[in-house]
């Protein structure tokens, strides 16, 4: 009998890693279009209609960098907590808190101008992100506390909140007894920049570039890597494993707050339970794909801006908008599969000899 | 507030656990044998979608159950395929397997939406017991799927703590070297455990659209799948204590709902003052304090998870 | 097909068995007579545990094939060997700590259902029966290190293993429990059965077992067939090899400088909280190489760890140049000129998964920036210099060093760590596992580093090399300086009755 076997090659190419990303989406466009065949939808009408939907013409282009935007934020939060090997799958939730402390902070401050109530706005998503991950940040630094599940339940903790206000203190009085929360003053809306794209995208590609310099070139960066990397050898050239942890944690949720706080003012008009609309959980998919790097984060970011543009636009073709998630998960594990095959070879261990083929 | 109120809510205490508790049973199950399935929230949504669709199409909720089980079996394998067969990371193909059940179950269900099903899980009272004053009522006058979940619970704990291959499983958990080296498939262990799992989560997504929440909406599932993700670890990863965190995390799903009901006044605070969205975060804020309780209490000693958790094994790699 | 061997009860044939970079096995053989104990001997990397692993089913050899009982065998998983009698103890026990001993006893061989207290009563009459003292409800992890060896060995009888497999059974056993299992052993091969016995004990070895095989760098090298009238030093010799010093040219006598490293009455632990590190007083001097010799596992790497402050000394003073350094931390240490190349180059000195240039610089990071920026082109020069004065053979500078083989990875460690012109090395097994070209390298740097006033330390398990190298020599038993001896005029028997604890008065 021939079995299968795992063996590790012998010598991997590394460069070869990033190609992940490209198998995951072919795969995920062949299992995509098979279940399109199954349930009478016509993939290539599907797939060109997701295309031009997300590349044609500069108002689609406009809608895939809207959508790019929190996913690139979202991504970039889990790449810099997953560059120590630490999870963050809680950024649905610090979007929602830093969102709601951008919203809280406009509603204290009358007559600000535009361009200054936005900075408050955005740093106080920031302090939003932050202060909800303190908690799972703390716990993980000091006591060990598995942070994957802490921040995760803080996400429901936050939409709570969410709806709690929504009926409560900040009740819009003009909402005829509708849950809803005032809109943000217009002064505090995000410039546009073309079409539906707006400023939030010059911001997210500020920090995916301060952040990819940041991990990759500076000292700090270094440091956080090789713990992530090798706790015994950072211990051994001196660097401090529990002030890294904190540090990348409160970095990786303040920047999904800030997440929140550029959705709030670029998209939304007002604090809604729904304003993360999965945008951290997929972060997360944008994050392990970019193999936790942040340069790779906007390469993947802008693909998935275009697979959700292109998913809302397959509902008048009467195909679910759900397709478009599918597609995302499938694009992940099929770039898991492909890295494992990158590293290892199928061995076929024969009953004839215990040798190799 | 009156006496059927109360009972109405430890009722509902009682099937908002047996939701949990299967899941989380299936979870357990997986994580004894040393796989971290974080798909269990995607898990139970394929579930639920299955199993109200079979229910509608045929009619009977225990073809639904079943239908629901394998459904959650099948995905859960999927899970079991990518991380333990090819040992890719567990923590990033449960993840990917939460968004993608939670999308797969939306696209499935898109045409089901809003319907109501023909057919749900009646209840069903135990001749003798259920003429009980209070416990009759709370614990024997349920749904079947609540004494199932009771019947599963002490089956898991007797295959885990009285058989060779509950031994087996135990041991692959704690050491995959160990259990390869006395002869035991580490794979085949894995796999069936997270598979057996994936079936729990399946048949606890069916409970839930076809008794707890008859029908299909997308994300109905709503977080419980996490919270039986944090209930292993309040359990310890013993079937007993996860009975009783999930009774604990029952009874705070059960409360939300029901408190505006009750007028009383506990510390000078009238209860039915509190808003619900207020009360729908203690579950949540529960599982933290449980865990960094429990992180507190084993910060000097061994923790009780399995030592391998998350770690895939492939025999020649040194 | 070759003729069945029915005396031998293990026969194992040219076994081949590489990995990634390392050839562990190059056509080693064994053959175990039935009713014996016999003895695998070879320094560390010799493939003495690669072997009995290949034999447990554990891997599969690239080579060769095996015979137990006159069957030849192909096992294709660890559950193949054991269903042809081979039970195998493992140096790092393999037992689930959380499962008490019945159920560790019993696993993979349990009847389907457990009733209470029933396996446990089975196993209460086998280790009776073997005079094995255990209790068969506690669990494993309350158990000291003689009693897991002991429910290893029952657990190869539950399954009444016809061989078995002991991987350095002594290493983690008091003398008396050594003594002891020796005991066992014998009563064992009495019964017919057969135990292949791994160590580098060699006053164990010549009491506990009949014969002897010897391995040096995955080749069998000598075979006794009776243990009864050989010397410990001819043993010591054939584990170590008997090549010459020719091959390594013996650097020219220098007038020792001032102390460098001194240690005061030093006491360590090791993980386990045992005792590790007796009352070591010892001194090093610019301009010479002092060797430690000793098989491992005798506090040679708690030393190590000691000296370069990854572990905290029990008691005592470690100075650096007269300046007293015992709780100073591993940076601060490097930073005084103390560089260290350590045993486990893939654990504590380097980062797998990054690249050559962020290992290159994990030492000198600090003084590579340029504002908040880490200088690319300072890290990439300085990493480039280190490669070239050190022929490190690499591929691109920002690929994973998991690439390199080993003796360039060793390269890249030492070359970093001399970089900033230390007063003091600390090598810990410099040339272990390279390729010839690897050592020659390695010891060619440490013989410059002497000339230009380091003062070297070289622990090593190479007796060849130490000869060759060190200006002195220092044989560590048990924790314990058993005494110093030139290299140049101590006689081979000497210092291998030394280093089993028999220094010659």
């Amino acid at each position: 009998m021939m079995r299968p076997v795992l063996v590790r090659r012998d010598r991997v190419l590394p460069a070869v890693q990033g190609f992940g990303f490209l198998v995951g989406i072919f795969v995920a466009l062949v299992l995509g279009a098979i279940l399109l065949l199954v349930s009478d939808s016509n993939p290539v009408e599907v797939y060109e209609r997701m295309f031009d939907s997300a590349f044609r013409g500069t108002d689609s282009l406009s809608r895939t960098l809207e959508r790019a935007t929190p996913l690139a934020l979202t991504g970039l939060a889990v790449a810099v907590a997953g560059s120590m090997g630490l999870w963050n799958i809680g950024a649905e939730g610090q979007m929602m808190a830093g969102a709601t402390l951008a919203t809280g902070v406009a509603m204290m401050t009358d007559g600000l101008s535009g361009p200054l109530l936005i900075a408050v706005m955005l740093s106080c998503g920031v302090v939003g992100g932050m202060v909800l991950m303190l908690g799972p940040a703390l716990a993980r630094s000091h006591l060990g506390v598995n942070e994957i599940i802490t921040t995760l339940m803080l996400v429901y903790v936050s939409i709570r909140i969410v709806e709690w206000l929504e009926v409560g203190r900040w009740k819009d009085p003009d909402s005829l007894g509708f849950p809803r929360i005032e809109e943000v003053p217009g002064q505090a809306s995000l410039p546009q920049l073309f079409g539906r794209a707006n400023v939030g995208v010059l911001v997210a590609l500020g920090l995916l570039i301060v952040f990819s310099l940041a991990v990759s070139r500076t000292a700090w960066g270094y440091e956080l890597r090789l713990a992530g990397s090798s706790p015994n050898t950072a211990r051994y050239a001196g660097v401090s494993l529990r002030r890294k942890v904190l540090t990348a944690l409160l970095l990786s949720g303040g920047i999904a707050g800030l997440a929140g706080a550029v959705q709030l003012t670029g998209t939304e008009v007002r604090l809604t339970p729904g304003l993360s609309n999965g945008f951290g959980f997929s972060g997360i998919i944008v994050a392990a794909l970019a193999l936790m790097r942040p340069s790779g984060v906007a390469v993947v970011a802008f693909v998935f801006g275009a697979v959700q543009v292109g998913g809302q636009s397959i509902q008048t073709l009467g195909v679910s908008a759900a397709i478009s998630t599918i597609l995302q998960a499938m694009i992940l594990f099929g770039a898991l599969t492909a890295v494992v095959f990158f590293n290892y070879r199928i061995r076929w261990a024969g009953s004839g000899d215990g040798s190799d083929v | 507030m009156s006496e059927a109120a109360v009972i109405g809510l430890f009722v509902a205490t009682v099937q908002f656990a047996t939701l949990v508790y299967l899941a989380a049973l299936g979870e357990l199950i997986a994580e004894r044998a040393g796989v971290l399935n974080l798909g269990v929230e995607g898990m139970m949504a394929m579930g639920a979608v299955s199993g109200f669709m079979v229910g509608l199409e045929t009619g009977s909720p225990w073809a639904a159950f079943v239908v629901a089980a394998a459904v959650g079996a099948l995905v859960g394998g999927f899970h079991a395929l990518i991380s333990v067969v090819l040992g890719a990371d567990q923590v990033v193909s449960g993840l990917a397997l939460t968004i993608g059940g939670v999308g797969l179950a939306a696209y499935v269900g898109r045409n089901v939406g809003g319907r109501i099903p023909e057919t749900k899980f009646t209840d069903m009272s135990i001749i003798g017991l259920s003429e009980i004053r209070w416990f009759g009522d709370i614990f024997f006058n349920q749904p079947p799927v609540v004494y199932l979940a009771v019947l599963l619970g002490a089956g898991s704990w007797f295959v885990l703590a009285r058989t060779r291959l509950g031994l087996a499983l135990r041991a692959v958990g704690e050491s995959a070297p160990t259990t390869d080296a006395v002869g035991h498939s580490v794979v085949g262990l894995r796999v069936a455990a997270v598979m057996v799992g994936g079936g729990l989560a399946g048949a606890a997504g069916s409970f839930l659209s076809l008794y707890m929440a008859p029908g299909w909406t997308e994300g109905m599932v709503a977080g419980r799948g996490w919270i039986a993700v944090a209930l292993v670890i309040f359990g310890a990863w013993k079937p007993g204590r996860l009975a009783a965190g999930a009774l604990l995390f029952g009874f705070t799903l059960a409360l939300q709902p029901r408190l505006q009901s009750f007028d009383i006044n506990f510390l000078g605070l009238q209860v039915n003052q509190i808003s619900p969205a207020l009360l729908g975060m203690l579950p949540f804020l529960l599982t933290v304090a449980v865990l960094v309780v429990i992180s507190w209490r084993y910060r000097h000693g061994p923790s009780p998870a399995p030592a391998s958790l998350g770690i895939a094994y492939r025999r020649e790699e040194r | 097909m070759a003729v069945a061997q029915s005396d031998h009860a293990v026969w194992l044939r040219g076994i081949e068995k590489h990995f990634p970079g390392v050839i562990a096995c190059d056509g080693a053989e064994l053959k175990v007579r039935a009713g014996t104990i016999h003895a695998l001997l070879g320094e560390n990397g010799a493939g003495k545990t690669t072997m009995v692993n290949v034999l447990a089913g554990v891997y599969r050899p690239d080579g060769g094939d095996v015979w137990v009982h006159g069957q030849r065998q192909v096992f294709r998983s660890p559950a193949d060997a054991i269903a042809a009698g081979v039970g195998m103890v493992h140096q790092e026990f393999r037992l689930v700590p959380s499962l008490t001993v019945a159920e560790n006893i019993v696993l993979g061989a349990a009847p389907a259902f457990l009733r209470s207290g029933e396996i446990e009563q089975k196993v209460a009459e086998l280790s009776n029966t073997y005079g094995l003292a255990a209790d068969p409800t506690r669990p494993v992890w309350q158990l000291s290190m003689g009693e897991r060896q002991r429910v290893e060995i029952l657990k190869a009888l539950w399954r009444d293993a016809s061989v078995l497999v002991m991987d350095e059974p002594t290493a983690v056993l008091t003398p008396a429990e050594a003594a002891e299992l020796g005991l066992t052993l014998r009563a064992m091969a009495e019964e017919g059965r057969s135990v292949i016995y791994i160590s580098h004990k060699l006053d164990q070895v010549v009491a506990f077992c009949d014969e002897a095989t010897v391995l040096r760098r995955g080749k069998t090298t000598a075979t006794f067939s009776d243990l009864m009238d050989v010397d410990l030093a001819e043993l010591a010799e054939k584990m170590v090899g008997t090549a010459t010093a020719g091959n390594i040219e013996r650097p020219e006598p220098l007038e020792p400088g001032p102390a460098v490293l001194s240690l005061e009455n030093i006491s360590a632990c090791n993980d386990r909280g045992l005792a590790a590190v007796h009352d070591i007083c010892m001194q090093v001097c610019a301009n010479e190489i002092v060797g430690i010799v000793g098989v491992s596992g005798n506090g040679q790497k708690e030393l190590a760890e000691v000296i370069t402050g990854l572990r905290q000394p029990t008691g005592g003073k470690v100075s650096l140049s007269g300046e007293d350094i015992t709780a100073a931390s591993p940076s601060a240490r490097y930073a005084r000129g103390l560089a260290y190349v350590p045993e486990d180059r893939l654990g504590v000195g380097l980062a797998p998964k990054m690249s050559v240039v962020d290992n290159a610089v994990v030492r000198s990071y600090r003084s590579q920036r340029r504002g908040l920026f880490l200088a690319a082109s300072k890290c990439v020069a300085f990493c480039r210099g280190l490669v070239e004065r050190f022929g490190v053979r690499v591929g691109r500078l920002n690929d994973p060093i998991a690439g390199l083989s080993g003796g360039n990875l060793q390269r890249l460690l030492l070359g970093r760590e001399l970089a900033e012109e230390p007063k003091i090395l600390v090598a810990a097994q410099p040339s272990r596992g390279l390729d010839v070209q690897g050592v020659a390298a390695i010891q060619g740097h440490l013989v410059e580093q002497r000339r230009s006033g380091v003062g070297v330390l070289l622990i090593s398990e190479d007796l060849d090399e130490l000869l060759a190298l060190a200006d002195r020599l220092l044989v560590m038993f048990e924790g314990r300086i058993m005494g110093e001896y030139g290299p140049d005029v101590t006689p081979r028997t000497i210092l291998g009755a030394a280093m089993a604890g028999m220094p010659p008065q």
